[in-house]
């Protein structure tokens, strides 16, 4: 499998009414990426993976894989996981998964063995013949997860795919989705959970109002924000950092304080105008968490 | 179900809308709704058609009791009453209050008291014509030897007026109107019974969020045309199993003199099923497509149950003249057709360009319909949630 290939969302916009969901969106995610897709709810996260599986007409724009428009026939080979989760509840797990699998193009007997395949991964291959009715939440959703890898899927569109999971299936389906990433498959999920998007993800766009507002690796992202850092002078006067140009208090927390420096200040003048002040017993770089550069960048789209 | 057609296509890839028929026959075939439902219609079909066959079989006699004089006239009464085909009993009674008694319990019919000249009938409530004809026949003869009249004159004079019928009616005919309309409510019961199926089975796709997932994958047009093969298919089976049932006991029973479960008459009744399934089938999948939730079911297919219950009306109002222009006319549209016309064909020997006609009419509603229903099912199956408006689903 080419490593090139590539599945391009291009200036897909989509209303509803009055209500602008998506606007003008555009982003790639390559072959072998784990993309994870972040914003606030009703952002537009939904309605983009609608749209890349073809069950919403965006009114325009084009979705674009392998270089070509994404046809019917490509979309069959979308692996899905909605974000309203479902699956026939009165159906036995092993006989519904092998029915997607033939929906999306496999044989009877291929369907099958795949089906039982994807079930003992999970750790439920002793359910094979519940109906999926009679299993929990979580179990039910793994199976859903399932649903979306039975026949071996070219792209993977997941909307929260960790929502409602126990710490254990998370790192479960952590795993899948890199190794799925690692034989060629393009995935795309989206996530509330920032923290899990730092730790698994390539590649994060944010997404609000239906503008990608940010796109890139967390540490592209990083470098875009702004440098912090935490300073202790215990015996310094509370407005010890006055005269530094370009510095911001954010925090104070007893006698530490959290600063912001504007882009191209000087951390050492900061420390400089602390050791004038007396002993510095702490300075410490802090790198932004997906979660404040995401916060930092809704603002500033807000303001 | 046999393994190889479960098993169809082990190494095959299959076109999806076998697909999705395959699935819904699988389902269906193995809930309890349809193998109860199965054993529950078999068996009263069986037990009617056993019950029609006992009570065809019995006619009870007239009870009469002769007192006094008029026991003279038992003889010429029994002959006179068989002449007329009216099958009797008779007996001497001793004593007239008795008689009376026995009247108003019921256990006698009809007490003669008086003389054999001058006879009088009691009966509590009615007297079948008949048995009062031969009764005056009986005494006009008693009073006609009474006058001097020779046995053999009497006799010659007594003769009932010979009848030709240009049309005689079938002796069966009531049997076989009830027969008609068994098979009419059959009709309208399975009709009824899989064109809710169809909806519920749309609604539950709805409900359950898979919608999404299937129609990721295929269109939306294949997906119900997959659902209302499937879930036909499976009526088709069960009528067969019924229909099929009703032969064998009308066979051995005997009643095979009713031409209304007949061989023709029984696959007619599955024709009609199939195109009465088409065409309400389309039409509750598509109203059916408009909602989301099971509760909302029966209010989405309130305004195509009406039509189905009409036509249930119409069967009766119809049945007592099947050739009348009532009748012929409701036989023809289309959503009447399949039981009315059914019902007809049952009942009577219905022309041949009526059931051409009623069967045109129907099957371009049905491609008509096909449209239509795609059209909504396509944009309504996506919207969940609130209740979309039938001609928002149209437009798209």
């Amino acid at each position: 499998m080419s490593t090139e290939r590539s599945l391009e969302i291009r200036g897909i916009s989509k209303r509803y009414g009055e209500t602008v969901a998506v606007q003008d969106l555009s982003f790639d995610v390559h072959a072998g990426e784990l993309f994870g897709f972040v914003g606030r709810n009703g952002a537009g996260k939904t309605t983009t993976m609608r749209i890349v599986l073809g069950v919403l007409a965006p009114d325009a724009g084009e979705v674009r894989w392998d270089g070509r428009p994404l046809d019917l026939a490509a979309r069959r080979r979308i692996g899905y996981m909605p974000e309203e989760r479902g699956l026939y509840p009165k159906m036995r797990l092993a006989e519904q998964l092998a029915y997607l699998g033939e929906l999306h193009g496999m044989a009877g007997s291929e369907a099958r063995v795949s089906a039982l395949r994807w079930l003992d991964r999970f750790g439920l291959k002793d359910r094979a013949n519940d109906d999926l009715q009679a299993l929990s939440l979580g179990n039910q959703q793994r199976v859903q997860l399932a649903a979306a890898l039975v026949f071996g899927p070219d792209i993977l569109v997941l909307d929260e795919p960790f929502a409602g999971l126990d710490p254990v299936a998370v790192d479960v389906m952590a795993d899948v989705l890199r190794e799925r990433a690692d034989v060629g498959v393009p995935v795309i999920f989206s996530s509330h959970e920032l923290e899990l998007v730092e730790r698994v993800c390539d590649r994060v766009g944010i997404i609000d109002r239906g503008r990608m507002v940010a796109c890139g690796t967390v540490d592209e992202l990083r470098a875009g924000g702004q440098e912090r850092r935490w300073i202790d002078v215990p015996g310094a006067p509370d407005d010890w950092e006055a005269g530094v140009p370009g510095v911001r208090l954010v925090q104070a927390d007893g006698t530490r304080r959290l600063f912001e420096l504007d882009p191209g200040v000087d951390d050492q003048a900061l420390l400089q105008a602390a050791l004038n002040t007396g002993p510095v017993r702490e300075f410490e770089r802090v790198e932004p968490t997906l979660g404040e550069i995401f916060r930092t960048v809704i603002e500033e789209e807000a303001a | 179900m046999n393994a190889r057609f479960l098993n169809l296509g082990g190494t095959r890839r299959l076109p999806a809308i076998v697909l999705v028929a395959r699935r819904e026959v699988r389902m269906r075939l193995r809930s309890r709704v349809f193998v109860g439902g199965t054993i529950v219609m078999t068996v009263l079909v069986v037990v009617g058609i056993v019950a029609a066959s006992l009570l065809a079989g019995r006619t009870t006699p007239v009870r009469v009791g002769f007192s006094g004089g008029s026991q003279a006239l038992e003889r010429s009464f029994t002959a006179s009453a068989a002449a007329l085909g009216e099958n009797v009993t008779v007996s001497d009674i001793a004593d007239v209050d008795a008689g009376r008694a026995q009247v108003t319990a019921g256990t006698l019919d009809v007490l003669v008291i008086g003389s054999a000249t001058a006879p009088t009938a009691v009966a509590k409530d009615a007297i079948p014509s008949n048995v009062e004809s031969a009764l005056s026949l009986a005494a006009e003869a008693a009073r006609l030897s009474d006058a001097g009249l020779s046995p053999a004159a009497v006799t010659s004079a007594m003769t009932l007026v010979p009848v030709q019928l240009l049309q005689p009616p079938n002796p069966k005919d009531n049997e076989n109107l009830f027969a008609s309309l068994a098979l009419g409510i059959l009709l309208w019961i399975a009709l009824g019974q899989y064109g809710n199926m169809v909806a519920q089975g749309v609604v539950e796709e709805k409900a359950t969020r898979i919608m999404e997932i299937l129609l990721a994958t295929i269109p939306p047009s294949r997906l119900l045309a997959g659902k209302v093969i499937g879930i036909g298919l499976v009526g088709l089976l069960q009528l067969t199993i019924v229909g099929a049932a009703a032969l064998v006991a009308v066979h051995v029973t005997n009643v095979a003199a009713i031409p209304a479960l007949g061989v023709a008459s029984i696959l007619g009744d599955i024709f009609w099923f199939l195109l009465g399934f088409l065409f309400y089938a389309t039409a509750y999948a598509a109203v059916a497509s408009l909602v989301s939730r099971q509760e909302e079911v029966q209010g989405a297919v309130a305004p195509i149950s009406i039509f189905q219950i009409a036509g249930y009306l119409l069967m009766y109002a119809a049945l007592p003249n099947p050739s009348g222009p009532l009748a012929t006319v409701c036989s023809l549209l289309p959503p009447f057709a399949p039981i009315l016309m059914a019902v007809r064909m049952a009942d009577s020997d219905v022309p041949f360009w009526q059931v051409g006609l009623a069967v045109a009419l129907i099957v371009a509603s049905i491609v008509g319909l096909t449209w239509l229903a795609g059209r909504i099912y396509a944009n309504a199956a996506m919207r969940l949630g609130a209740r979309v408006r039938f001609m928002e689903a149209f437009r798209g």
